[in-house]
């Protein structure tokens, strides 16, 4: 064995393929290593680490990058593991050993741990990469720890070595038992099942523990470890060797051994795999065969029939065809095709069931949906199968030494390239038709009959093929320019992976640059593929041109006959490009540079080509030029007026207006400063008083004008303004798409804003350092007085008077806050004149599409009549109900709970699904078409276009009524009162159960959102814009907290709080001032969950540690032992124990069977004043128990959640 | 039809001169191009295949310029690879159909006639429905001289067909080539002696990538009369004898060593005169160009 073992070793160290396999790993070591470096800048690294204060080479990131890297490594494992038998067949040495005195262990053991050792030893040049890089000068030194081998030996024993094992013996065992080259592909094919199936199942929360062990890379297993892991955690924890880490990967290496064990068992030393059984006949067959060739051994004369030879085009051409039939007709009767397609379409269906959610529930499969999952799941095989079969069809000839004849026949090299071309275009049609089966399967299966066959076709028979095409020239050119197939799989892989990826990551978003690049492609049911198709198909006609670019210089540079290397037919270029190719060769570069130049002139002439480091470079150049005016006196905002006319086609408006000023400051204001959007062009900017525009600056959007008379306090002035916006041409990426044919959705940052606008100033704390700007606290503290005078909605407003006319095209109709006064047509255009008859905040939008209504009304306690109207796409009426419910249902308690409602109408419009939120405005609901208005919900699930509805209407009394100060806690007093709001609608309607569903949601996206915090946790009522607090830790203890002191006395302080503050003038109110009516409806003994919830950040770990029952004369008493410890976390990860002195719920249940389902029922319930360390309780109760914990139903944060309870 | 090679050299990347100023006279017939293994047969016989460059020299054929008017070449070439393999899974039947479309035959009825003919004629036609990668080397091989001949080749070139062949494999593939050779160039390039003194009425001996003579294989064999002389010899004297004498071959015969000597006279008493044979010239041509070298 250890000669075959050295043999192989020699053999591999010989090969310069293992050191350019050494030399490629070294340096995706090294890339990587570079970017966690920072070598590239903090963006890129904090894209792979999370950023902030996340090290590049904390012993997270570094498991984190050795695992994903040990994915790609699965080239070297084919190229190592699956060649070594099949080499032999190959070369016909087979016959050489097996003739030879050595056992099949021997050979099978020599050859597999040779190989092995290689493998990892080309493997181990990724971390010896990755150490190297973090040496190197360009690295941060704040974002590199100190060094220690352990950090990478640590992840490569744990997670590479089983992983190779595993895929190794894989690669093998198919290889050699098959003999086959194909099944070294079938192998990547499970590797990425097994992957995607355990990624589908971790969505699923309860199957994580499954999922973990099921994913062979580890990386599940991994993630769900670390998923609750703090910044600090991640800098200083290894991986710890748990059951779930070592189990997950024991299982593979089991397997791989296991594959093995069987590769043994099933593989014959001899030159055949075929059964001993078959020789027999055979060998009968050629002995009968040669008697008859030595009968016919006289001579005879040769009579060959005429035949009359065709060349020229149309015999050219029927050739093409019939090379073209022949490649199809091999991919499609290939079995691992199907394989790969059956796998596929499978996982597909798996996700497409699963998927399409929204807390748990999902979409109706309307047709972009189903199509956008398909696309999702299928890219990735449709790219493997064009990548694979490329590599068989440039190959064929000479893989099966078929080439010296073929090269030899009288027909034009590019007949066979094009033909072959052809051949992977009929795959790829073929593929979109299966994927157009499935998608219409799909939607019948689910009884949803809506097709929008439109749809399919450009998106299958146009779209998607257009970008296949253009890859698939792509994967032919690398193939022809590669030494062989492996090597070309590898490469194609890699330049494509170079030329879009790694582009990206180094800062190159033009897609000019960006291979295939193009803005993309969003299909609405509102507006088609609206003002995304035109630009797309301009980049896909460059792209494409430089496709056929690379076909024409691929068929120059084919291959044909025996003599020529690579760099011969690159150094006869010229020769071999006849005047045929040189003109199509010409005409491709022509229309590539013209489409390109047209493309330049469009994203970097007619629009402003700002990738985002140019966009921050610029943000912190206004920061540098203007914030200095920051503190300077500014008039507020106390009416707007407005009229906007919308041309939707055009995707053009112009709007014109006035603000009525007043200076609400005690000192004079002698220049009014205005920020306002680049892109919005002004032909007026004036005021009613004598000034002059001393600064009008248009490229960072900043004028001033300055009073020749200054404006005393309490003086009023106007601010008359005219302007337009022109969409002109198309831009690199993200289009505006606020501005559309259908579904115009504009809000009032089009309009100019009086002052400097911190709000536009650069966030994050590594690229203000980047670009030399001071440090600043992300978020104004709570006792910033200056700030206390804003709230959320604006620095320059406290309430308005509001009044808009808007017009737009004939058939559509537009809406902007307030009561439709009037709407009348002119010069064929529609007019709509809104007018609010009350203050509001000042925060507007404008919206405009072909909207169908739905209308109803609600009596309100006090008598009035609220209109409920809904303008939704026509055919999107599946949800409607549910919303007007929510309107209903929300009206009526928050009426109840927290006072009146402002307005006499609540209006829902639906805008297009390029954004995917729902914002309240007053009295006016904009809401995406991709939340819920397309929502399946089915019994059990959570009614999420209720659940929204009722959250947006929250806002009209927790934002629009109660508007707190811009300081820290501010979206405490809006996000997280709205989700409590809705929470307690939700729990009215469907009841607890339901609620605990979706809270159990919410208490972990607040714990795996605090592991991506990149500068501090805050406790709740100061967070600072952090949307795992505000949104996802407020609703778990918003719903704990009137748990725990009562939903009416809760309310009722609420109440209190909101007839005091709302509609308060400057000074705003703070979460301080909320708090002080709450605690005055908290019990002492529960003080406690105020300050442990809403003042600081506390976690538990409460567990059961055991429950048993003794049972004695019908009599049961439970002693129930647990142990609860509490964590107090100081924002920065590091956490203290304090003592354990709270009131915890104790639940002890039976259960029952009710509609043929075991359900837990209460036994027992009541909350408990535990203490910390492990206590016994004893309590007794009248029935069998079944289960008991304490906080059974996790009302309380705690990062390990099952263990609350035990069964007996 | 006349190929006329003229002073075609070529030398590969690594240093190794496959083709020495090679220049050739080949008319309608059989033409043997007899070598060693890596004499230059395979590189002079790809290169006249189209499917390699040459550094220098020329390649006529009739009016066609070889090295450049390569598409026309093909139009009437047939070729046999010295080795090569086949697509998987497709049978004898279809591959050499889909190879006579390839040629340019593109009447299904001409196409199927010729097919079937070819097939018959290689004894394959029982067979045909069997994939060729199934075949054995004799089967695979007459599948070759098939595919060779299927689209009215006017130059056939084929290299080392009959390396592995059994003798009755042989003498049907001979039967096959002298047949279709009357009216057309075939091309021969062998090891074996007796495929060229069997069926070529022309030849050449390469070595080395020269030509070492070239002529009718009778002319050939005359020119040695007189010059063979044969010994029975014990084992031991072998080495002696070598030394002693121009010996170009020795074989084992019955106990004993068989030496076959070339010289204008009686070499020894002991050494008979003999019947010279083509196998004689091409020993003692290659060993003089041996010596030559080890001379030079």
């Amino acid at each position: 064995m250890y000669t075959i073992f050295l043999f192989e070793l020699r053999y591999r160290l010989k090969r310069p393929a293992t050191y350019i396999y050494m030399l490629l790993f070294l340096g995706v070591g090294l890339l990587y290593g570079s970017i966690l470096a920072g070598g590239l800048g903090p963006e890129p690294a904090g894209i792979l680490t999370g950023g902030g204060k996340n090290l590049g080479n904390s012993p997270y990131s570094l498991h984190l990058i050795l695992i994903s890297l040990a994915q790609i490594g699965i080239f070297a494992v084919a190229a190592f593991m699956g060649v070594p038998v099949i080499r032999d067949f190959e070369y016909h040495a087979h016959e050489l050993f097996f003739t030879k005195p050595i056992t099949k262990l021997d050979y099978l053991g020599g050859r597999y741990l040779g190989s092995l050792l290689l493998t990892v030893l080309v493997l181990i040049c990724i971390p010896l990469g990755l150490m190297i890089a973090f040496a190197m000068p360009y690295a941060i030194p704040e974002k590199v720890g100190p060094f220690s081998l352990s950090h990478y030996v640590v992840p490569f024993v744990m997670h590479v070595l089983p992983f190779t094992l595993f895929t190794g013996s894989i690669f093998f065992a198919t290889v050699s038992l098959s003999r086959n080259n194909l099944f070294i592909y079938l192998n990547a094919i499970v590797v990425i099942v097994l992957l995607s199936v355990a990624s589908a199942l971790t969505s699923e929360l309860d199957n994580k523990t499954l999922a973990s062990l099921l994913d062979p890379t580890g990386s599940t297993a991994f993630t769900n470890t670390t998923e609750y892991w703090t910044v600090a955690e991640r800098n200083t924890r290894t991986l710890p060797a748990t059951w779930i880490t070592v189990g997950n990967q024991a299982i593979w290496a089991a397997v791989g051994l296991g594959i093995l064990a069987l590769v043994y068992a099933r593989f014959r030393m001899a030159a055949s795999m075929e059964s001993g059984r078959a020789s027999a006949p055979k060998a009968a067959k050629a002995g009968a065969m040669l008697r008859q060739l030595g009968n016919s051994v006289t001579l005879q004369k040769v009579e060959l029939p005429k035949v009359r030879l065709r060349f020229g085009m149309g015999p050219y051409l029927g050739i093409l065809r019939r090379i073209m039939r022949q490649e199809f007709r091999w991919v499609i009767s290939s079995p691992i095709f199907w394989a790969i397609v059956g796998v596929g379409i499978l996982l597909s269906v798996v996700v497409l069931v699963f998927g399409g959610q929204l807390f748990g529930t999902p979409t109706l499969p309307v047709t972009y949906q189903v199509l956008a999952q398909l696309q999702g799941q299928l890219q990735l095989f449709i790219l493997a199968i064009i990548v694979f079969y490329t590599g068989e069809m440039v190959w064929r000839e000479r893989g099966n030494e078929l080439h010296e004849i073929y090269d030899a026949l009288p027909m034009p090299t590019w007949i066979t390239l094009a033909a072959k071309y052809l051949a992977i275009t009929g795959v790829i049609y073929l593929l979109m038709a299966v994927v157009m089966l499935v998608g219409l399967t799909t939607q019948v299966v689910q009884g949803f009959f809506t097709f929008n066959f439109p749809m399919y076709f450009a998106a299958l028979f146009f779209f998607w093929p257009i970008n296949l095409l253009i890859f698939s020239a792509l994967a032919f050119f690398v193939q022809i320019l590669s030494q062989n197939k492996f090597l070309g799989f590898f490469l194609t892989v890699l330049v494509y992976l170079g030329w879009t990826l790694a582009l990206g990551l180094i800062g190159v978003e033009d897609n000019l640059a960006s291979f295939s690049g193009s803005p993309g492609l969003v299909y609405s049911d509102m507006n088609g593929y609206g003002h995304y198709a035109g630009p797309y198909l301009i980049f896909k006609l460059y792209w494409g041109s430089l496709a056929a670019a690379m076909l024409i210089l691929g068929n120059a540079l084919w291959q044909r006959g025996t003599g020529d290397s690579l760099r011969d037919r690159l150094r006869s270029l010229g020769q071999r490009l006849d005047r045929r190719g040189q003109i199509a060769l010409g005409a491709a570069l022509a229309v590539f540079l013209g489409t390109g130049g047209f493309i330049y002139y469009n994203t970097h002439i007619l629009n402003d080509f700002q990738n985002s480091r140019e966009a921050q470079r610029q943000q912190a150049e206004q920061e540098k030029a203007y914030s200095r005016y920051a503190a300077l006196p500014m008039p507020r905002i106390t009416d707007v007026r407005i009229a906007v006319d919308l041309f939707p086609k055009d995707r053009n408006f112009d709007l014109r207006g006035s603000y009525r000023l007043e200076n609400k400051t005690d000192s004079a204001v002698r220049e009014v400063h205005l920020s306002f959007l680049t892109g919005v062009r002004y032909r007026e900017l004036a005021l009613s008083r004598p000034a002059e525009r001393t600064l009008y600056d248009t490229v960072m959007g900043y004028a001033i004008l300055r009073l020749a008379e200054p404006m005393l306090p309490g003086d009023t002035a106007e601010l008359r303004f005219e302007a337009e916006y022109r969409t002109r041409g198309f831009v690199n990426s993200g289009p505006n798409s606020q501005i559309v044919a259908n579904g115009t959705f504009l809000n009032h940052y089009y309009f100019p804003l009086i002052g400097y606008q911190r709000d536009f100033e650069l966030q994050d704390t590594d690229l203000r350092k980047k670009y030399g700007l001071p440090e600043r606290e992300r978020f104004p503290n709570i006792d910033d007085t200056a700030a206390l005078r804003n709230t959320l909605f604006a620095n320059d407003a406290d309430w308005i008077g509001f009044e808009a006319v808007v017009s737009t095209e004939p058939d559509q109709i537009a809406l902007a806050p307030g009561y439709l006064e009037r709407e009348w047509n002119e010069n064929g255009r529609r007019y709509f004149h809104y007018k609010m008859d009350s203050k509001m905040a000042k925060f507007w939008n404008i919206s405009s599409a072909r909207y169908t209504v739905q209308r109803d009304v609600w009596k309100a306690p006090d008598g009035r009549d609220i209109s409920l109207e809904i303008y939704h796409h026509a055919s999107h009426t599946y949800n409607l109900e549910r919303m007007m419910e929510g309107m209903k249902r929300s009206l009526e308690y928050y009426t109840e709970a927290f006072g009146p409602y402002q307005h006499r109408q609540v209006r829902i419009l639906e805008f297009p699904r390029y954004q995917g939120f729902a914002q309240s405005f007053a009295n006016t609901i904009p809401f995406s078409e991709a939340i819920g208005f397309i929502a399946d919900v089915k019994e059990g699930d959570v009614d999420y276009p209720l659940y929204i509805t009722a959250h947006e209407v929250a806002h009209q009394w927790w934002a629009h009524q109660v508007a707190g100060g811009a300081v820290q806690g501010f979206q405490f007093l809006s996000e997280t009162m709205s989700q409590y709001a809705a929470l307690m609608v939700m729990a009215h309607k469907f009841g607890p159960e339901e609620i605990r569903k979706y809270l159990k949601y919410e208490m972990n996206q607040y714990l795996q959102g605090r592991t991506g915090e990149r500068v501090e946790e805050k406790p709740a009522l100061l967070s600072e814009n952090q949307l795992y607090i505000h949104y996802n830790k407020g609703s778990v203890i918003m719903y704990a907290l009137q748990d725990y002191i009562g939903e009416d006395s809760l309310n009722a302080a609420l109440k209190r709080y909101v007839a005091q503050v709302r509609f308060q003038e400057p000074p705003y109110t703070t979460t301080r001032e909320w708090r002080r009516y709450v605690d005055a409806v908290t019990p002492d003994s529960v003080k406690h969950v105020l300050r442990d919830w809403f003042d600081e950040i506390t976690l538990y770990d409460l567990k059961t540690d055991s429950v048993r029952v003794d049972s004695a004369g019908g009599a049961y008493k439970v002693i129930l032992t647990y142990e609860a410890k509490k964590f107090r976390d100081d924002g920065r990860g590091e956490e203290t124990e304090v003592p354990v002195e709270d009131y915890v719920d104790v639940g002890i249940f039976a259960r029952e069977k009710t509609d043929g389902e075991w359900k837990p029922v209460p036994l027992y319930f009541r909350k408990h004043k535990l203490s910390s360390g492990v206590n016994t309780l004893e309590i007794p109760v009248d029935r069998k128990p079944y289960e008991a914990g304490i906080d059974p139903y996790n009302k309380l944060i705690d990062r390990k959640p099952d263990d609350n309870t035990r069964r007996f | 039809m006349q190929l006329s090679i003229r002073n075609l050299s070529k030398t590969y990347s690594n240093g190794v001169r496959a083709l020495n100023n090679v220049s050739l006279e080949i008319s309608t017939g059989m033409f043997g191009l007899l070598g060693p293994n890596g004499a230059g047969k395979s590189t002079l016989m790809r290169t006249l295949a189209t499917l390699q460059d040459a550094d220098s020299g020329e390649v006529q054929l009739g009016s066609l310029d070889v090295l450049r008017q390569k598409h026309e070449v093909r139009q009437t070439l047939g070729y046999l690879p010295q080795s090569f393999g086949v697509y998987p899974r497709v049978s004898a039947e279809e591959l050499l159909d889909h190879f006579a479309r390839l040629k340019g035959i593109h009447d299904r009825a001409e196409r199927a006639a010729r097919v079937e003919a070819l097939l018959r004629q290689t004894n394959l036609w029982e067979v045909r429905k069997r994939p060729v990668g199934k075949y054995s080397g004799g089967m695979k091989q007459r599948f070759g001289i098939a595919q060779a001949l299927i689209g009215n080749p006017s130059l056939v070139i084929v290299d080392e067909p009959t390396a592995g062949l059994d003798p009755a494999e042989r003498y049907r593939f001979h039967n096959l080539l002298s047949e279709i050779g009357e009216q057309i160039i075939v091309i021969l390039s062998t090891h074996i002696v007796e495929d060229v003194s069997d069926l070529c009425e022309r030849m050449a001996i390469i070595h080395r990538g020269e030509v070492l003579v070239q002529g009718q294989p009778l002319e050939l064999i005359r020119g040695a009369e007189g010059r063979i002389w044969e010994a029975s010899i014990e084992k031991t004297e072998l080495e002696a004898i070598q030394q002693q004498h121009n010996v170009i071959s020795s074989r084992h015969f019955a106990g004993k060593i068989l030496v076959r000597a070339w010289s204008e006279a009686q070499p020894a008493e002991r050494f008979e005169a003999a019947r010279p044979s083509l196998e004689d010239v091409y020993f003692f041509q290659i060993k003089s160009r041996e010596l030559a070298a080890a001379g030079a």
